[in-house]
């Protein structure tokens, strides 16, 4: 989990968002630090497809499912681990 | 300027390799000498990459066919199917069609890309449907999948067992579930289990769509596709096609059994608000479905034509991504290999496509030789010999390379 920022009292607890911080850091090719305010695209430069395999793993891990049409709408690490709570609370 | 800023970034890439002529997406045909060579640069180049599977660009009878239509119909029809551009020319394929796949109805479209649009936008409500899609899927589907709005979910490439487990955990709200697969898949030439997939889907009360556009033609005892080579010809919902690769025209289409794919008609607005295919374009994908029906030796060259090429890249070391199809792809670590082992194989009189992630199913990227069964024993040979002098110039791309 190098590299992993826990930022506030909420992060560090969570587990989803270290899960998606250890899946995304092989692709952190430029060794972004990583926090919940780092914008996929923009500063990690990780391309779409990307982004929706890595969901596809949490999708497993969790037992959830986690419609493109959300993903499209997230931009950030915290967006992304935001949504996946609220898909969580709904079907887990 | 901020229009403009988001192309900054690629158009670096894109302007310096234009600058210095080895820009793989923007390659010009200068001249074409026939169904599997063209005047690239000035050489004299065996094309490898397009998808003339069944050499059907140059089939006589089609040729006649097209030219008959424009001195009897005209150059264009000016109208969309759903108003002025439906002529019986239209109707007739559209039944010669459903004829040689065994299904019922048939639906033309303007091309491939708008019969996905078409299909999947028009059959989805997305206030009470939702769409799964297997990963590996084309841009079109998806697409389409935006199009209609749906919630889109995706799965596993290939696993059936992850779509089950998807259909498994859908929210109950959803009345209409639609799956979405592909019979052969355009970048790695690998096939879909699509029985396995028509049993998982229906187990759930989902509808399966199958787009056949890479193995139309190609594939199953009489050519209907990779759905008839997996027995399941009358067991999948709907059946997806293009006139631009077996037939060598443009257009597409939507088979089904189902009746009720007759009111894409009305619902399907990639139907409605777009122009029909011109009476020529028409004409020449009648007459190439006509020969390719009568001539299944066609198909047969075509396999053997794959079989040689696969055998002897195999033979070199090189990394493939699949057993023996029509597309016949070797694998490469990065783009930046990619662009020199594709501007290497052009140099030698080779011309095929190139592909970079995030295009490609993975991480690395890719060549991608589609088959002809148009390709002579000497453009073959042409072909062997240059990815003969491929293996050797770029390492990278042999398996052993891969497994280091």
């Amino acid at each position: 989990m190098a590299g992993v920022e826990n930022s506030g009292i909420q992060a560090d607890d969570d587990l989803v968002y270290r899960r998606i911080c250890s899946l995304l850091e092989p692709l952190n090719q430029k060794g972004v630090k990583l926090t919940r305010d780092v914008d996929l695209v923009a500063d990690l430069e990780v391309d779409s497809v990307s982004v929706l395999d890595i969901v596809m793993d949490i999708e497993d891990y969790y037992d959830i499912s986690i419609p493109v049409n959300t993903i499209s709408e997230t931009k950030t690490i915290g967006q992304l681990v935001d949504a996946i709570h609220a898909i969580k609370g709904q079907q887990g | 300027m901020s229009l403009f800023d988001k192309f900054e970034k690629n158009a670096v890439l894109y302007n310096s390799l234009s600058a210095i002529g080895k820009n793989p997406f923007a390659v010009v045909m200068e001249e074409v000498l026939g169904p599997t060579r063209a005047k690239i640069k000035g050489r004299e180049t065996v094309l490898a990459g397009t998808h003339n599977y069944l050499g059907q660009t140059f089939e006589k009878s089609a040729i006649e066919a097209a030219k008959a239509a424009l001195d009897r119909e005209g150059t264009g029809t000016t109208g969309s199917r759903f108003a002025n551009g439906t002529f019986s020319g239209h109707k007739k394929l559209e039944r010669d069609i459903a004829d040689f796949l065994g299904l019922k109805h048939c639906v033309v479209f303007s091309t491939g890309y708008t019969a996905n649009l078409g299909a999947i936008a028009g059959l989805i409500n997305p206030a009470e449907d939702v769409v799964l899609v297997d990963a590996d899927c084309h841009a079109c589907i998806y697409d389409g999948c935006a199009l209609a709005g749906a919630e889109t979910i995706r799965f596993r490439h290939n696993d059936p067992e992850s779509l089950d487990k998807r259909l498994g955990r859908l929210d109950p709200k959803f009345k209409g579930k639609l799956v979405c697969i592909e019979g052969m898949y355009s970048m790695y030439g690998d096939i879909a289990p699509v029985k396995e997939f028509v049993e998982v889907a229906h187990r759930h009360g989902a509808y399966l769509l199958v787009d056949e556009a890479h193995s139309f033609g190609v594939y199953g005892e009489t050519g209907k596709g990779v759905s008839e080579a997996e027995g399941v010809m009358d067991e999948i919902d709907f059946y997806t096609g293009t006139f631009s690769k077996a037939l060598a025209a443009i257009g597409g289409f939507v088979a089904s059994n189902h009746p009720q794919a007759e009111y894409l008609r009305f619902s399907s607005r990639p139907y409605q608000f777009t122009a029909s295919p011109s009476p020529a374009t028409i004409a020449s994908a009648g007459a190439a479905l006509k020969n390719i029906k009568e001539h299944p030796e066609i198909a047969a060259k075509l396999w053997a034509n794959a079989n040689r090429l696969h055998a002897a890249l195999t033979q070199y070391g090189l990394k493939l991504a699949s057993k023996p199809a029509p597309v016949i792809s070797v694998l490469l670590p990065t783009k930046e290999d990619a662009f020199a082992a594709w501007n290497f194989l052009l140099e030698n009189g080779v011309y095929v496509n190139m592909a970079i992630p995030p295009g490609t199913p993975g991480k690395e990227s890719l060549l991608r030789l589609a088959v002809s069964s148009a390709h002579t024993n000497e453009d073959i040979d042409r072909l062997v010999a240059a990815y003969g002098a491929l293996a050797e110039a770029f390492p990278s791309a042999k398996v052993t390379a891969a497994a280091s």
